[in-house]
């Protein structure tokens, strides 16, 4: 598969990125900075996957906001705004805020998430991880590898099995001593075939002194301004937040939201931050556009 | 100087009484190809694996292996990895890693090779073998013959300077496999790289060589070129196993015991067949007719696909198996011919169109009770129908299951196991056996249910010529008990000498179904070897048994034969 624009970063970036993006979103309940990083991870997911796939996941992403964001005034009677009584309990207004909040920050993860799905693939984190526990690295691939072959293998003797038509009657019992029999076999089976894999590493060296860890991965010079740009965006914001710029409360009243000059330039920087991977990918689509028209 | 030497070489495994290689002298010359056979268990792998250091089994071992003058032991461990390159049978296990880059990357990263270097090299490599489009391709998505050419790519980027192969291409279907001999062909002539091999087709692989060494049990019988083989096994040891498993030209020459040159390829076979008259041109068949019979399975206007998004796998495929008949069905790779193997032993459903199994729709066979005593199925590798630690057990469960009582049970097994000539094999662990034995336990298994319709998926895959002929005694003898058999190969040859009708399949449905003669003259390109060498000369002649029976019947064109 080509790489996304984005994605064609080096792994390290791409990691650190995320992490920075996910950690704030964790640790704040602003909802200026929330809703940034709503905004910002829904639509680079939508960039990433393709609007289509974006709806058909946020059919199922937004109900699950709103119930969560329902779920709290029922359990939390925090806030001086009462609503109205549901079953003797007040609901007020601020637990609704504060649930609306939560499911917000839980929501920006999850899509942050995904796109970290879309943009990671495993072998960037077995990269990742090469370059200070080399023997992790391999294991990781090596699973990684080994997955599919033990599913198809899977595969193969289900079939088989029901083949020959033992314990395929409709009882419980037989169905779960079906499922054993065919686990059995998978595992004997395919530690008959490890032997093999053990062999040809074997026959490849594995195991001599100084091993390395190849990586196709490249330091680019993009790499090192998109490093300095990002460095310098996530230095200020979480310097601003540790700061209490990105401190809110919800209770016992809505706290108003801060429009000072350096509340202000933390929510810029943030924006740019999280806006940041969505830029470089329009436009380089953009940029593609154009250059294919010149043709 | 010899680049591989093994003089006087004796191996014998742990808890063996007889050894499994006798006194073994054998050089091996820089550049040389070196195709190395004998039928199974005769000692071949024992031998390469002797080769590699890091392999070598358990044993007893006497006498040397010298690679360029050092014995194997003495060499240091790097001269060892690198310079000696050992490719295995099964594609899929040898492959370590998830990604096609890293597994090429692997053996140089063991060396701890720098990551430039490891650039440098695994660029020259992909080019070489024209792996460039799926270089970022993850490893489980590759089929089974780029799996089998990334293992030899990844042992070559380690630039050894012999190459060891045990039979690569036995898992691979024939386009596959010959792709995969031409490649070997190309790093010979072009890199002058070294080559010993190990296969069971030898059609292609004969011509290539420079030096053929046929083993008997446990010794090298004779080294010489492919033409002098051709020419001397027979006379020296007219019953040896490996005479079945050459290619259909030097079969052709034998049979006729012909003198002069040992013709090998078909090219060459064609101008050996100049050589006789052709006064009678050839057979005249007729299909059988088949309108009396009774009608085993029956599929009409059959589709079917694995995924509601994906293809179709099959189209519209109409397919009747008549009772009693050995039924053939060939095709390319992903053409459906598993699949439609499925569809007829009822694991997968036809989405739209009418399966009937003895005119009886399959969903009215409740339970169990299509796969007792009717329908019983063979899967492509025999070992995953084994569960148990002894192949007795295994047998018993399927007894048990049938509803026998001990003493009942007890005498089928038995009766089943002289049959099948398995008696010695019943207190073994399954997964001990060989191939061969592997496949002859499974059929036990499957007789046990006592099957009228048996489907068999790739049976001759992987294994020796001999042990195809076993194979084919086997099915005669359950055709002769009435049983109706359904093959899904990639074999013409096995097609074509022991079907009844043959099938091909393309693009989800059977293009053309008629007896293998008539099927496999008319096919120009899909067709058998003793085909495309009579081709023109006689009409109708397509195994290797008719051509040398014409042959006979005309007789040489300037002497009075």
């Amino acid at each position: 598969m080509r790489d996304k624009a984005f994605a064609s970063y080096h792994p390290i970036i791409l990691f650190v990125y995320f992490t920075v993006t996910v950690f704030i979103t964790m640790f704040t309940m602003h909802p200026v900075l929330l809703g940034i990083s709503f905004v910002g991870s829904i639509v680079f997911c939508g960039t990433l996957i393709g609007v289509k796939e974006l709806f058909k996941s946020l059919a199922y992403s937004v109900p699950i906001l709103i119930i969560i964001a329902l779920t709290n005034p029922l359990f939390s009677h925090n806030g001086e705004t009462i609503l109205f009584f549901l079953n003797d309990n007040p609901v007020t207004a601020e637990a609704i805020c504060y649930g609306v909040a939560i499911a917000v920050m839980i929501i920006s993860m999850y899509y942050w998430f995904k796109c970290y799905h879309a943009v990671m693939t495993s072998d960037k984190f077995v990269f990742l991880f090469g370059r200070f526990l080399p023997k992790l690295a391999l294991l990781l691939s090596m699973t990684l590898g080994f997955v599919p072959k033990l599913k198809k293998r899977y595969r193969e003797i289900n079939e088989a099995q029901k083949a020959m038509g033992i314990y395929t009657s409709k009882s419980y019992v037989d169905r779960i001593r079906s499922k054993v029999r065919v686990m059995s076999i998978l595992l004997t089976w395919s530690l008959e075939n490890s032997v093999d894999t053990a062999d040809s590493m074997r026959a490849r060296g594995y195991g001599l002194k100084g091993r390395s860890s190849y990586a196709i991965y490249r330091w680019h010079r993009q790499d090192t301004v998109m490093a300095c740009i990002a460095f310098a965006l996530s230095a200020g914001v979480i310097w601003l937040m540790f700061s209490g710029y990105g401190d809110y409360n919800f209770y016992p009243t809505l706290a108003k939201i801060d429009v000072s000059a350096l509340a202000f330039t933390l929510y810029a920087g943030l924006f740019i931050l999280m806006f940041l991977s969505t830029v470089i990918e329009i436009k380089e689509n953009l940029l593609w556009r154009y250059l294919r028209s010149k043709i | 100087m010899a680049i591989l030497t093994l003089e006087n070489l004796t191996f014998t495994y742990p808890n063996a009484i007889t050894c499994a290689l006798d006194n073994i002298n054998l050089s091996i010359e820089r550049g040389e190809f070196v195709v190395l056979c004998g039928e199974s268990g005769c000692g071949k792998s024992t031998l390469l694996r002797l080769l590699k250091k890091q392999l070598q089994p358990k044993g007893n071992k006497s006498g040397k292996v010298l690679y360029d003058g050092v014995e194997i032991e003495n060499l240091d461990e790097r001269t060892s990895v690198t310079a000696i390159g050992f490719v295995m049978q099964n594609p899929d296990n040898q492959i370590v890693t998830d990604k096609v880059w890293h597994e090429l990357a692997f053996g140089l990263e063991s060396l701890g090779e720098d990551s430039d270097e490891i650039r440098r090299r695994v660029a020259e490599i992909s080019g070489f073998f024209g792996i460039g489009d799926w270089y970022h391709k993850k490893t489980c998505e590759l089929s089974g013959g780029q799996k089998q050419l990334l293992n030899l790519a990844s042992i070559m980027v380690m630039q050894p300077q012999i190459l060891v192969l045990d039979e690569p291409t036995s898992q691979l279907d024939p386009i596959a496999a010959s792709d995969f001999i031409a490649t070997l062909r190309k790093i010979n002539e072009e890199l002058g790289m070294t080559i010993v091999l190990v296969e069971h087709r030898l059609e292609e692989v004969f011509p290539l060589a420079h030096k053929v060494a046929v083993m008997n049990k446990a010794n090298v019988l004779m080294v010489d070129t492919p033409k002098n083989i051709g020419k001397r096994l027979l006379q020296e040891d007219s019953g040896h196993k490996m005479l079945l498993g050459l290619p259909s030209a030097v079969r052709i020459y034998q049979s006729l015991k012909a003198d002069g040159e040992c013709p090998l390829s078909v090219r060459e076979g064609r101008e050996f067949l100049q050589g006789y008259k052709n006064t009678y041109p050839g057979f005249d068949v007729q299909d059988e007719d088949y309108s009396n019979r009774k009608k085993a399975i029956e599929i009409s206007e059959g589709f079917f696909r694995y995924e509601r998004d994906t293809p179709d796998v099959l189209n519209g495929l109409n397919l009747t198996v008549y009772e009693n008949e050995i039924l053939c069905i060939l095709g390319g790779n992903g053409a459906g011919k598993t699949t439609t193997l499925k569809i007829m032993s009822g694991t997968r459903r036809l989405y739209r169109g009418k399966l009937r199994i003895w005119d009886k729709k399959i969903k009215e066979y409740s339970g169990n009770s299509l796969y007792r005593r009717n329908i019983s199925c063979l899967p492509q590798n025999p070992q995953i129908l084994f569960v148990k630690n002894t192949l007795k057990d295994d047998l018993m469960e399927v007894t048990k299951l049938m509803g026998y009582d001990k003493a009942q049970s007890q005498q089928k097994i038995q009766a089943i196991a002289k049959e099948l000539e398995i008696e010695h094999l019943l207190d073994s662990h399954p997964f001990d056996l060989s191939g061969g034995e592997q496949q002859k336990s499974a059929f036990a298994k499957l007789l046990l249910t006592e099957p009228k319709i048996i489907l068999l998926d790739e049976p001759t895959k992987g294994i020796d010529a001999y042990s195809k002929k076993i194979l084919a005694d086997i099915l005669y003898r359950l055709k002769a008990q009435g049983m109706t058999i359904v093959i899904v190969t990639h074999d013409v040859e096995f097609a074509a000498e022991h079907a009844d009708r043959c099938g091909m399949f393309f693009d989800g449905q059977i293009v053309s179904l008629c007896n293998p003669v008539d099927f496999f003259s008319s096919n120009n390109y899909y067709t058998t070897a003793a085909s495309r060498i009579s081709r023109g000369q006689y009409k109708n002649a397509v195994t290797v048994d008719m051509v040398v029976q014409l042959c006979e019947k005309n007789g040489r064109v300037n002497g009075n034969g």
